[in-house]
């Protein structure tokens, strides 16, 4: 007979998912058993940090900060509430085109960089190699190992992980020394990242590992430039920045904010996201092979740092996902 | 070198991918395992430097120092001795 399932008493995990191990004294998974709550102070010592560093950036290039914007909810939040805590900052605004974002999306990017006067960047490849790319992520089975493939779907880690390398590229050949990533607490637990050349290469030869475990061949347009990190190649540093780490974050209140400043609600019947077509169906699929909602890690995270409410948690990962635009993605992907 | 290790495992326990029915050899790669990412290897740098007392330069951290049980014990020790 089956072993009965049994959940954390805290988040949403439970013993049936992948990786995860009930403790029989204290009801905890392994994360809720070994969760230490940031202290008061600890979050106050980060926000100073986050001061002092974009009161004053170094003068190096023409951008102070390359940021990755989506259009969705919280990179929207993130892009107005930085200019507004740090009206002098210089920031190029980078939007993916993923081929799955949609009209809104990019009109709310738009909207918001006009708003903030931040410079806008559409970055596009090659769609047909992109696509070939997601449809081998959707086929891929253990592209991505362990701790990055139960935190994302193998579809949402390859486009994130091509937004990062390509991110991490425009601030070395800029010269801008910050990079902003709207990562929720549940997506990220390191307020600040430095970037050193050594860290970069062992990032590009990871990400390199995983397209040609999907069975990428020409893997080099998702990857940063190589010449930028030959020795000699650049001397500043590049650190990344995830301010959700620092700020409270209260989706619903982000939400209201935006749409006061104009921002329009795509309304993609998709719970877990507001900018990208392909998000349910990655879900999906990422179900259907590791039998894991892609957003179970996630929102557990949330709900043990206290960001969210169990129940309301629980009834995200056991929504309907809708099936709506599934025969479209079907058809781009070629699957 | 035990308790250096096992301060190591507690980290990874604590913000990794690894739970007890992880197996782990010293010379096993902790990415390719899954047991950490880029990010969690920044914060395991992190966690080294402030719970040893050390500071470790950027040229250090390559996979051939820090993915492995083996590799980092090794680093953090010859940090330490100077």
């Amino acid at each position: 007979m089956a072993k009965a399932k049994q959940p954390c008493k805290k988040c949403v995990l439970d013993s049936a998912t992948p990786g995860i191990s009930i403790d029989a004294d204290t009801g905890l998974c392994q994360f809720c058993e070994h969760f230490t709550p940031l202290t008061p102070e600890k979050k106050e010592e980060y926000g100073s940090r986050m001061d002092s560093l974009l009161k004053s950036p170094p003068d190096k290039g023409k951008f102070d900060v390359i940021f990755a914007l989506s259009g969705g909810v919280d990179s929207s939040y993130m892009l107005h509430r930085i200019k507004r805590e740090y009206p002098h900052l210089n920031i190029l605004a980078v939007q993916f085109d993923n081929g799955f974002i949609s009209d809104t999306a990019l009109e709310n990017a738009q909207k918001f960089c006009a708003l903030t006067k931040s410079t806008y960047m559409r970055l596009s490849l090659d769609q047909e190699a992109l696509q070939v790319t997601f449809s081998k992520a959707a086929n891929s089975f253990n592209a991505y190992p362990g701790a990055a493939k139960y935190r994302a779907s193998d579809i949402c880690n390859t486009c994130i992980s091509i937004i990062k390398q390509k991110i991490i590229e425009l601030a070395l050949t800029t010269k801008a020394p910050f990079i902003i990533f709207a990562f929720s607490p549940g997506q990220t637990d390191a307020p600040f990242v430095t970037l050193s050349k050594p860290v970069l290469v062992w990032m590009r030869k990871l990400f390199d590992r995983n397209l040609k475990t999907m069975g990428v061949t020409d893997r080099e347009p998702y990857l940063i430039d190589a010449h930028l990190l030959q020795p000699g190649s650049y001397n500043h540093e590049v650190m990344m920045i995830h301010p959700f780490l620092i700020w409270d974050y209260d989706k619903i209140k982000f939400k209201k904010e935006c749409i006061q400043q104009g921002w329009i609600d795509p309304n993609l019947k998709d719970q877990n996201s507001s900018n990208c077509l392909l998000n349910a169906f990655a879900i999906k699929n990422h179900l259907d092979k590791y039998h894991i909602h892609s957003y179970a890690y996630d929102l557990a995270s949330l709900v043990r740092q206290g960001y969210m409410k169990r129940e309301d948690a629980l009834k995200k990962l056991t929504l309907q996902i809708p099936d709506i635009t599934d025969e479209e993605i079907k058809r781009k992907l070629k699957l | 070198m035990e308790e250096l290790r096992n301060d190591i495992l507690d980290f990874l326990k604590k913000q990794g991918f690894f739970n007890e029915k992880t197996r782990l050899q010293d010379n096993d790669s902790l990415s390719e395992t899954g047991v950490i990412d880029s990010i969690t290897l920044l914060q395991l740098i992190d966690f080294l430097e402030a719970k040893y007392n050390i500071r470790i330069p950027v040229e250090m951290i390559t996979p051939e120092n820090f993915d492995t049980l083996a590799g980092i014990s090794q680093s953090v020790i010859k940090l330490k001795n100077g």
